[in-house]
């Protein structure tokens, strides 16, 4: 447990992963049309959940997301990957994880 | 047709024959048998098992360990109000407790029991025939307001069902080599429990097992197990596949199930990845019933031994059991679907009633009038989704949101809610479906 808070303190203030502000801006939009939301990209609250409660998206959502992430960045979302529910926490460690594995 | 004989063990498949791809090997009937008997062994006397697996092997021991310990499984949502579905377990099943990986979410309202943890073997006891009327597995309808309804499985019924599945898609011994399943569909819904718990419980087949959710991870799976693969699927993740655009190993056929598949996605399927498009006709209450080449067939060819006519399938161990679509018989024995009964809808495999959201809607604190809105492509497009038109002064659509969480499935929560004085009735109080659209058009605001 204080690993996992160490590693995602670490992760926000990492410099390759300090909030990517245009990223997250460009990933709202992105979510909000390919999901056909009705909150406004700029109304995502960046560290409010995805899932669930929050924004309330679901499995069908992620996989709608996936195609979308996939085909903006290059980005290949698996759900075997540990860290899949801090990926999908928020818009910011959404974000993140694009960050660090998009092709240049 | 009674289901009678003394092939009712758990297995009749050959200890040294594979029954599941694992990422560390693949596993053999004899040690997912000795596997599973050691589980058996560490489980109450007397109970329910609560299936909540995510890992497909541990999903598959944990139901054959209930089996070999006559307990029944309940097939519950692994999404959805899970918490809710726990508490009826608790509240309507004696000696409820759950099944999970190490890798799952604990859950302290039921007994845990960690289906992968290590343990000592023990001999295995002789495989007696399992008697065919013995429920051993529940499955639910969650019905569109929460509210899960019970469907027993008697083992009878599904070892028919898994037999008529394999004949009907060539996965008997005789057949030819064993297939390998890779499925995107969870092993608690209906159709994933048929497919890859019981055809590789009773049939020629190979499970693969790890995560084939994500379109990266079902190229993964596919490649990772031999042939003939068979990827078993859903009209959603087709579409996803298919526009992702990255061609997959050699398939020997791909299978959906839970919508009707769009011509247009079979026919690329068939183009695209050179392997028969099939599709499964079936339910939760009736299990799979029928099956078509969708390129090749309107009509749907039902399962050996099953009868499908308008309303009802007569299925071998269950006996009659209603239908939620409209069908029409065609003289060569096959049936054509012609849409759902009025007021069914159904999306993300979960099937609702219009009349039981719209109550929910109404009660929903300070809505006075409220209706859900079907969305003209629900048929054709895996993604579409219901709105709501509200009638509920000084309320936000967040607001009436909040008050439909929790209270109906997340997946027939509106996308789009439009909020408006009163909605627009005629004179008879219908609700003309092209002025809802239009309160409903993007950048309308009541």
């Amino acid at each position: 447990m204080s690993i996992e808070g160490f590693t995602t303190a670490a992760e926000t203030v990492a410099p390759a992963s300090s909030p990517n502000i245009d990223l997250e801006r460009d990933l709202a939009r992105l979510i909000v049309t390919a999901l056909s939301l009705e909150t406004p990209a700029e109304e995502i609250e960046p560290e409010a959940p995805l899932f669930g409660e929050g924004l309330g998206l679901d499995s069908i959502d992620a996989l709608e997301l996936s195609l979308a992430i996939g085909k903006a960045y290059g980005v290949q979302l698996r759900s075997d990957d540990e860290r899949n529910h801090r990926i999908f926490a928020s818009l910011r460690s959404l974000a993140g994880h694009i960050a660090r594995h998009r092709t240049p | 047709m009674p289901v009678e004989g003394p092939d009712l063990v758990l297995t009749t498949r050959d200890a040294a024959e594979i029954i599941c791809h694992r990422a560390g090997g693949p596993v053999t009937i004899g040690q997912f048998l000795a596997e599973a008997a050691a589980l058996a062994a560490t489980l109450p006397e007397q109970g329910h098992a609560v299936n909540l697996c995510a890992d497909r092997y541990a999903a598959l021991l944990g139901f054959a360990a209930a089996l070999l310990r006559g307990h029944p499984t309940l097939l519950g949502a692994r999404s959805g109000s899970l918490d809710g579905f726990l508490e009826m377990a608790a509240a309507q099943y004696p000696g409820a407790y759950v099944m999970a990986g190490a890798e799952d979410e604990r859950r302290p309202a039921l007994p845990f029991i960690q289906v992968d943890a290590p343990r000592p073997g023990v001999p295995l006891p002789p495989l007696r025939p399992i008697p065919a009327e013995r429920v051993v597995a529940i499955g639910f309808t969650s019905g569109s307001t929460g509210t899960p309804t019970a469907h027993a499985k008697p083992w009878g019924a599904l070892v028919a069902a898994a037999a008529a599945a394999a004949a009907r898609f060539g996965l008997r011994p005789q057949d030819g080599p064993p297939a390998s399943i890779v499925a995107t569909v969870p092993p608690q819904h209906m159709y994933g429990f048929e497919t890859t718990m019981m055809l590789p419980l009773r049939e020629a087949v190979a499970i693969h097992a790890g995560a084939s959710f994500f379109p990266a991870e079902v190229h993964d799976a596919l490649a990772a197990v031999p042939p003939r693969r068979l990827l078993v699927t859903t009209p959603l993740h087709l579409r996803v596949l298919l526009a992702e655009g990255r061609r997959p190993p050699p398939l020997a056929a791909v299978i959906s199930a839970t919508a009707p598949l769009a011509q247009e996605i079979a026919l690329a399927v068939e183009r695209d990845w050179g392997a028969p498009m099939l599709e499964i006709y079936g339910a939760t209450e009736a299990g799979s019933v029928a099956s078509r080449r969708t390129v090749r067939e309107d009509g749907w060819l039902p399962y050996d031994g099953t009868r499908v006519r308008d309303g009802a399938a007569e299925v071998p161990g269950l006996g009659t059991v209603p239908l939620a679509d409209a069908i029409e018989p065609l003289p060569d024995g096959r049936f054509r679907l012609l849409g759902r009964l009025a007021d069914m809808v159904k999306l993300g495999g979960k099937r609702g009633s219009l009349a039981d959201l719209n109550r929910v809607l109404a009660e929903v604190p300070g809505v006075e009038d409220g209706v859900f809105v079907v969305p003209e492509d629900i048929e054709s497009n895996p993604a579409a989704r219901l709105s709501a038109v509200v009638a509920a002064p000084g309320r936000t659509p967040a607001e009436i949101l909040d008050g439909l969480r929790g209270r109906i499935d997340p997946v027939f929560l509106p996308r789009r809610l439009a909020v408006v004085a009163a909605l627009p009735r005629d004179p008879l109080g219908k609700l003309p479906r092209q002025a809802l659209a239009t309160l409903l058009a993007p950048g309308e605001e009541a």
